[in-house]
């Protein structure tokens, strides 16, 4: 039925107002309300006189005429009208809006007194105006959250009906970031009322705070029962802005204040979109526009602050957020914005600090505590110095981690600071996670976060090593990664679209070391050649909000190949000179017009021609991807081919199918790579030089092939090339460096090779690692130390060694052995 | 020449030295039921190795060895017989007529476990053995230092039933709650017969030291595949009741086992060598003297007396090589 018709349907049932005492009548005012229909409720609200005065307050405040609504509600009160505690708890909720948190104190003191005095007679719609009132009083008692829940609850109880409960517990739930009861309750309330379109857009806020990708389509469903809703129209306009999409952005927010002039989160989401677009001007509107309904607009510059730490702003985030906490000291927001990203900065004291100051205003907030509760942990980290950077990992793993990693991040540091010609300031701080939910939790505040790593610019977090299983993440390569985003982010003063930043990354690590960094998937060719890679206009889009799981992993390669193209066609300059542009604030068309004068489109066309000549011999082999499971086509079936094969044993025509296969994809480097499968069939013939090569082209392309690495290594060692075996080992180091026997046997051959500061190293990572036999460990260390000539430390080192085992006879033989040296012959 | 006899050694650096010259040890080993193929094989790994270890340097005679196990068949040539509840009365019995006061009776239970308290149970072929079971058995070893491992699953309450006087008890878990398959029995059997778990490396592993071994090790292997541990080995030699997880401080849990030590490497008759033997671990209590006084000392003192000891220490090992015709 079409919606005039369902209003003009409602406007006729109206005229029955007086004969229900004002139910029908605020039941079709609300119903109109949610639907949108604004003007016609608010037409029919000013008829109903009395008994409808507290849905046509509603309305007014629905529409940004706050005053007015405050006027209206006082009325009600006055006049006890039905749901006078509706109109007491909603002029609590407006003083609040307006910044008179005095005000919103009293009248929500008032209900909740009320309540506590006879509240359990109350009807179901006044136990829920209780609850409002304290959430209200929840913004600065945190024990009135809990009455809060108690008193809806106890509304769903008294009418299983309502649907208000429900989506309160919902938003309740959602801004204590539990998004699992949320997602309960607004169910429920949706399994009452389908179309409801504030249980719509809670559940999108549920899907948006998991960052799902189809959190736009659920606010677009909500609009669609509601296209007035400001909530919602904010919601999406924060959804265009984090997908850098300022101009839809800016049109949401103005939709959503066009229908309620007074929602704090558009003017936000205005005031941020400028803000991102170098727009003071516009900025300065929305502040005043923010400055009209609240004087002290602490939350507006909570919201921007979160919205622009999505951009990576951390420092503008922080800016923003100590400027909420000017407006505001109370607003556990506020604290909480402004001490996560200073967290992200580097302040991890003052970040501790306010942070707890926050929790203690706001104990439920679950990043909060997981936040706090990860800090106490980090006391027992340690952190380790090098000239320009602080590795901070657990005691346990900070030696060994930071022996490698030093190294190399003071190479990156040198190595982007020629590429990018850009010095980012220093200390830079990198922290390592051996539990994936750590590093989660410092990243988002919540578990569950996917990615390796994460950089704030000069913060930089990463999962340990450990956090993963071994094989599974190259931690070399994902620093490097990181390390990159510092410099882009800097270079580019953090206005690096998220694509043109991850591009660099990957490419950066794949200029690192031969086998590092992303390579192509069947998947990834078969999805190009059926057309579903994104153009570079919307390839943000790939990475903030994918359309299908693989779309993710598939805009890092694109983007790198991306960026890959560029430095090829136009060179390194090119890559600098978009950097700049996009600090000078420029979009990704202006942009890409002023540097390689190209529209986004012509650059798409550019690089799918070159795509298809870089791929082209695989992408003869490979089918058009439907999106769903792996990739087909004649490599695919050669390779299953030659694994049936091997399978029966018929080696020789295993072998051939697997070269085949391999020569027609040979960057392939999954866990079924041909080349896997000809170095089991060289070993099974006994050839094991063909063996080695096979793992060897494999271990060039494979950034965390472990167990090819070892058997490389091992097979190397056998046929008399230890260079080769230390190379393949040194490999594994940044794939899993706990290893004990695999530093053992790179420390023997660093020695074979004359390499002793190699075998220090090893013999350090050894001790570092703690093993079973220290003293063995501390033994091999002393004779590594003399093997670079420092006997002193030797010396020292056996000492210590004999102190607590004086019956270690190797180790007196080596003191024994050290007294000869010249050095001792004069201590 | 060595003689593969020399049982039961003392620690000559400990504060507490007790004579072991004459004292025998005596080795009774049970595998329990197994469950899988798998856990068979490592129980039987891990008891094999300690019998090899006992055979060949700790019992004066194979009687003082006895090696009971869920199905004989295994290895006829080490396992005695079969590991039933009778079976394991009998040998505690003819353990304790072997035995004299002073001995050391070793007894090391590998496999899984049940139950709670007294009823803690090891399970075997037939009935299992409970914890009350054995306090009735080793109640006749008076006067015998009574070393009991538990190594199996849910062991824990093992230790309040059989803690007493003279008696090492460890358990591979806190209590009977921790009913997962455990890994100590692995790590404490390597530690009975490896260097590694040799900390001060004098040719000799106490059970403190094989205890801390094995339990690092046990730790390590949770955490390096990033699992919850769901064992925590205990110690008790001081009788309370109360095991400890972290035995060996100055008082309590840790003094008895710090002087039981079973030797890692043969050890020589030859008079020469015994003599410069003593020589050295006389040497070596004087390093643990010293050690005791660094704190009173200057460091360059300290350290100057220190290399000079562990030189005398080290010329005494050349010289003892070199009698022997051993390399070093």
């Amino acid at each position: 039925m079409p919606v005039r018709a369902i209003a003009a349907l409602l406007l006729m049932l109206a005229g029955t107002a007086r004969q229900d005492d004002g139910v029908a009548a605020r039941r079709r005012i609300r119903a109109l309300a949610e639907a949108g229909q604004l003007a016609q409720a608010e037409d029919l609200a000013r008829r109903g006189g009395t008994p409808v005065l507290v849905p046509l307050g509603e309305v007014l405040a629905l529409t940004g005429r706050l005053s007015a609504a405050d006027s209206i509600f006082q009325l009600a009160a006055a006049r006890g009208a039905p749901g006078r505690r509706s109109a007491e708890v909603s002029r609590a909720e407006l003083a609040a809006r307006r910044g008179n948190g005095n005000a919103a104190r009293q009248l929500a003191r008032s209900i909740a007194s009320a309540y506590q005095t006879d509240g359990g007679t109350w009807p179901a719609e006044d136990k829920v105006a209780a609850g409002r009132a304290y959430v209200v009083l929840g913004r600065e008692d945190a024990g009135s959250l809990r009455a809060a829940l108690r008193a809806f609850d106890a509304a769903v109880a008294a009418d299983s009906n309502l649907i208000e409960p429900r989506i309160r517990l919902g938003d309740l739930f959602l801004a204590k970031y539990n998004a699992p009861d949320a997602k309960t309750s607004y169910t429920e309330a949706l399994h009452l009322s389908p179309g409801n379109a504030r249980a719509l857009l809670g559940m999108a806020r549920v899907l948006a705070f998991q960052g799902s990708p189809e959190a736009t389509a659920g606010v677009r469903v909500s609009l669609a029962a509601n296209p007035s809703l400001a909530a919602g129209l904010a919601l999406l306009a924060q959804l265009h802005l984090d997908a850098e999409q300022y101009d839809s952005a800016a049109a949401s927010a103005g939709r959503a204040l066009a229908a309620d002039s007074s929602a704090m989160d558009a003017w936000a989401m205005l005031g941020a979109t400028a803000w991102l677009r170098d727009d003071s001007t516009g900025f300065a509107h929305a502040r005043a526009g923010a400055g009209r309904v609240d004087p002290r607009p602490a939350d507006f510059y909570s919201a921007i602050a979160e919205a622009v730490a999505r951009h990576r702003r951390y420092a503008d985030a922080e800016r923003f957020g100590r400027e909420a906490v000017v407006l505001d000291s109370t607003s556990s927001r506020a604290l909480g914005v402004l001490a996560i990203n200073e967290l992200r900065t580097g302040g991890v004291d003052q970040g501790r600090a306010h942070l707890t100051r926050a929790f203690s205003i706001d104990p439920f907030h679950v990043w909060y505590k997981n936040t706090l509760d990860l800090l106490d942990q980090m006391k027992t980290f340690r952190t380790v110095a090098t000239k320009r950077f602080r590795i901070v990992a657990p005691a346990a793993e900070a030696d060994l981690l930071a022996m490698y990693l030093g190294p190399l991040l003071e190479e990156a540091y040198d190595s982007l600071a020629a590429r990018y010609e850009y010095r980012p300031p220093t200390p830079i701080r990198i922290e390592l996670f051996r539990r994936h939910a750590d590093f989660s939790v410092r990243t988002v505040g919540l578990t569950g976060l996917g990615a390796l790593g994460v950089s704030f610019g000069t913060v930089l977090v990463m999962d340990a090593p450990s956090a993963r299983t071994a094989g599974e993440f190259n931690w070399g390569s994902t620093a490097w990664h990181e390390l990159t985003h510092t410099f882009t982010l800097g270079r580019s003063g953090h206005r690096v679209p998220r694509w043109f930043s991850e591009g660099l990354s990957v490419l950066e690590e794949r200029r690192a070391r031969p086998a590092w960094g992303a390579g192509p998937a069947p998947e990834f060719l078969a999805a190009f050649k059926a057309g579903r890679l994104l153009p570079v206009g919307r390839l943000n889009d790939g990475f903030v909000r994918p359309s299908y799981p693989a779309e993710l992993g598939f805009s890092y390669y694109q983007a790198s190949l991306l960026c890959e193209m560029i430095e090829a066609r136009w060179h390194r300059a090119a890559l600098l000179a978009i950097l700049d542009r996009y600090k000078a604030g420029l979009d990704t068309r202006a942009v890409l017009a002023g540097v390689l004068s190209l529209t986004p489109e012509a650059l798409d066309q550019q690089f799918q021609a070159w795509l298809r000549a870089r791929f082209a011999g695989p992408l003869s082999h490979i089918a058009q991807w439907d999106g769903n499971g792996p990739a087909t086509g004649e490599f695919e079936t050669t390779l299953t081919a030659a694994h049936a094969l091997a399978e029966q044993k018929r080696g020789p025509e295993a072998r051939a199918a697997y070269e085949r296969a391999e020569a027609m994809f040979p960057m392939y480097a999954g866990p079924d790579a041909p080349p896997l499968g000809l170095a089991r069939l060289a070993l099974e013939r006994g050839d094991k030089p063909a063996a080695v090569a096979a793992l060897a082209r494999l271990t060039a392309i494979d950034e965390s092939a472990l167990d090819a690495n070892r058997r490389e290594a091992a097979l190397r060692e056998e046929l008399g090339d230890p260079a080769g075996a230390a190379r393949a080992l040194e490999r594994t180091l940044w794939i899993f460096p706990y290893d004990a026997v695999a530093h053992a046997r790179l420390a023997e051959l660093a020695e074979r090779l004359a390499d002793p500061a190699r075998a220090l190293r090893e013999r350090r990572a050894i001790v570092a690692l703690a093993p079973s036999d220290m003293l063995e460990a501390r033994y091999q260390l002393a004779r590594a130390l003399i093997g670079v000539g420092d006997s002193a430390a030797a010396r020292h080192e056996v000492l210590q060694v004999l102190e607590g085992a004086p019956g270690f006879e190797k180790a007196q033989a080596l003191l024994l052995e050290l007294r000869k040296t010249p050095e001792a012959r004069l201590q | 020449m060595t003689a593969p006899v020399f049982l039961l050694l003392l620690a000559a650096s400990a504060p507490l030295t007790r004579q072991s010259a004459q004292s025998g040890t005596h080795v009774l080993l049970v595998t329990g039921l197994s469950g899988e193929p798998r856990f068979a094989a490592a129980f039987h790994a891990e008891a094999a190795s300690i019998y090899d270890a006992a055979k060949a340097r700790w019992v004066r005679s194979d009687s003082s060895l006895i090696y009971l196990a869920e199905d004989p068949a295994q290895d006829r040539a080490r396992i005695t017989a079969r590991a039933t509840r009778d079976e394991i009365a009998k040998a505690i019995a003819t353990l304790a007529g072997r035995s004299a006061a002073g001995d050391v009776v070793l007894i090391v239970l590998l496999g899984h476990g049940s139950g709670q308290g007294a009823d803690s149970r090891l399970n075997l072929p037939g009935p299992d053995a409970s914890a009350a079971d054995f306090a009735t058995w080793l109640a006749p070893l008076t006067g015998r230092i009574v070393v009991l491992v538990n190594a199996a699953s849910a062991s824990g309450d093992f230790l309040p039933v059989l803690s007493g006087r003279e008696h090492v008890v460890i358990t591979a878990t806190k209590s009977a709650m921790e009913g997962n398959e455990t890994t100590f029995g692995e790590h404490f059997a390597k530690a009975l017969v490896s260097e590694s778990a040799d900390a001060d490396r004098d040719g000799r592993v106490t059970l403190l030291e094989a205890f801390d071994y094995a339990r690092r090790e046990v730790a390590k292997g949770y955490e390096t595949r990033n699992l919850l541990a769901t064992e925590h080995a205990l110690l008790d030699d001081d009788g309370d009741g109360k095991g400890s997880s972290t035995p060996g401080g100055a008082t309590g849990d840790g003094a008895l086992a710090r002087t039981v030590a079973f030797g890692i490497t043969p050890v020589s008759s030859d008079p020469r060598i015994a003599a410069l033997t003593a020589e050295r671990r006389t040497l070596e209590a004087q390093v643990d003297a010293l050690r005791r006084r660094k704190t009173a000392m200057d460091s360059t003192g300290y350290e100057r007396e220190l290399e000079r000891l562990l030189l005398e220490i080290a010329t005494r090992t050349a010289a003892i090589h070199a009698a022997s015709g051993a390399k070093p």
